[in-house]
């Protein structure tokens, strides 16, 4: 999929969604609608990061409407306190978009290691856990090694699998049991 | 059903008496020259005796055509029910059909819609009632799902649209349906009527008349007149106002506007939209109306 595939949603169009709401209520709903949005961007177009002074979720041309630096920096603290999301730095320019929360990722992982049979003894590496042809379509499909890691640990903890480490990172070897 | 009388005082005079058109009772047939003098004849020229019976005469033909009257619409009622039963099918599938129908039981008094046990539950079996108490919990669940955006205002064709939508994705999903008769769609004036229901329950549904549309309220909050012309002046244009054209032209002053904007944003039934300076007050509610007409005007 392409990014210009993404099918926007209606209330995308909505004028005052570019005005952070005033009533506490309202705004509630109106940040709610905004992690919704950003996570559904990122997941479907594959994207591990969100740079905040590049997104172009933050204008809508075709309204003339756009979060002023202000509202941005509203949407992004929202996000990052709701667990979808983690600053990459310090200074908060960049934030990692956690797709699916760990525990539903570690689910994720190990049901499809079972239906590809890889479930009592199959090994595969990181690698092709997030890039590898057998992944086609999965929700983990190019997902950022971190979070594939910490979704691994949580199987490992559950003795679900087993990780080998290889010569370089993304060859380290799961083996799942 | 039974053939009770009804009225006052006509046990006596009864026969012949319910032929339409004013029919002269056996008892007035000795005075028929006068009878048929203009009244105010009449009356000058009856001695004073005679004027006790004339009114007991006027009484007993009062109730007579009272009487009649009574019958006629008890008649009526039996026919209504022959008609409900024999197409009691078309009253349930045929939103335009139930609406005649319900048009036509109104003015004799008969509500099919509350009774739901007794003489019109077992004609319509199901009852069309239940049709109603169903469709108004649907009509709830689409209000309170979206109240959050909308702050508790839905245009009227918007509910129906989404209900209707809903029960065409249900029958596609269940293709296997044993009828062929193809699933009718709710009207407007279905949606209507559930609204009505739900109301008498509390909780403040009602449908408030906004310009061309009817918006189906969903919140106990209590909406003046300067909010409805505010919201309808909103469907003028876009979906939105600024104090300015509103006190441009409503001729209110700014005190007026502002309070009236801030129970609105107050109850999320309007968004704040700052641009370029000024503030911009919308209803979900018509901005979503508006979008839905443009889409299916194109």
């Amino acid at each position: 999929m392409t990014e210009g595939d993404f099918e926007y949603p209606e209330f995308y169009s909505f004028p005052p969604f570019f005005t952070i709401q005033p009533v506490e209520a309202t705004r509630q709903k109106q940040l709610a609608l905004w992690r919704e949005l950003i996570l559904k961007y990122h997941t479907q177009n594959k994207l591990k990061t969100l740079v905040v002074h590049e997104c172009p979720l933050w204008k809508n041309d075709s309204i003339g409407r756009k979060l002023d630096e202000t509202a941005v920096r509203t949407v992004c603290s929202d996000l990052v306190d709701s667990g979808h999301g983690e600053w990459l730095d310090e200074e908060e320019t960049a934030c990692r978009i956690l797709w699916r929360k760990p525990e539903e990722l570690a689910t994720d992982v190990y049901e499809w290691a079972s239906q590809t049979g890889n479930v009592g003894g199959g090994i595969c590496t990181l690698y092709e856990l997030h890039s590898g042809e057998d992944v086609n379509g999965a929700s983990f499909e190019g997902i950022d090694e971190e979070l594939l890691r910490r979704a691994l640990a949580i199987l490992e903890d559950e003795g679900k699998c087993t990780v080998f480490q290889g010569e370089t990172s993304s060859e380290d070897g799961i083996k799942f049991h | 059903m039974a053939h009770r009388r009804r009225g006052v005082g006509v046990g006596r005079t009864r026969a012949g008496a319910s032929r339409p058109g004013g029919s002269v009772p056996a008892s007035g047939q000795r005075r028929t020259s006068s009878a048929a003098m203009p009244s105010s004849q009449m009356q000058i020229q009856m001695p004073q005796t005679q004027d006790d019976r004339l009114q007991k005469k006027a009484d007993e033909m009062h109730a007579l055509s009272m009487q009649s009257a009574l019958d006629t619409v008890e008649k009526l009622q039996v026919k209504l029910a022959d008609f409900a039963k024999k197409h009691q099918s078309d009253i349930q599938d045929d939103p335009a059909f139930r609406q005649q129908f319900l048009q036509m039981c109104a003015p004799l008094g008969v509500d099919p819609l509350v009774s739901q046990k007794g003489f019109w539950a077992k004609t319509l079996g199901v009852g069309i009632g239940d049709f109603y108490y169903e469709l108004a919990v649907k009509v709830a669940e689409v209000c309170f799902s979206t109240r959050s955006k909308n702050g508790g205002i839905m245009a009227l064709a918007e509910v129906c649209d989404t209900l209707n939508r809903n029960k065409a994705r249900r029958s596609s999903s269940s293709s296997k349906r044993k009828s062929g008769k193809k699933d009718q769609l709710y009207s407007k004036g279905d949606i209507a009527v559930a609204v009505k229901k739900l109301a008498t329950l509390g909780g403040g549904f009602r449908i408030v008349t906004v310009g061309t549309s009817d918006m189906i309220v969903s919140v106990p909050t209590e909406l003046d007149q300067d909010h409805v012309e505010i919201m309808a002046l909103a469907q003028d244009g876009e979906g939105c106002v600024a104090v300015e054209n509103v006190t441009r032209q409503l001729r209110w002053n700014e005190d007026r506007v502002e309070r009236a904007l801030a129970l609105l944003l107050q109850e999320g039934m309007v968004w704040k939209d700052d641009y370029h300076g000024i503030s911009f007050y919308w209803f979900p509610s018509v901005w979503k109306e508006k979008m839905a007409i443009e889409a299916g005007a194109q």
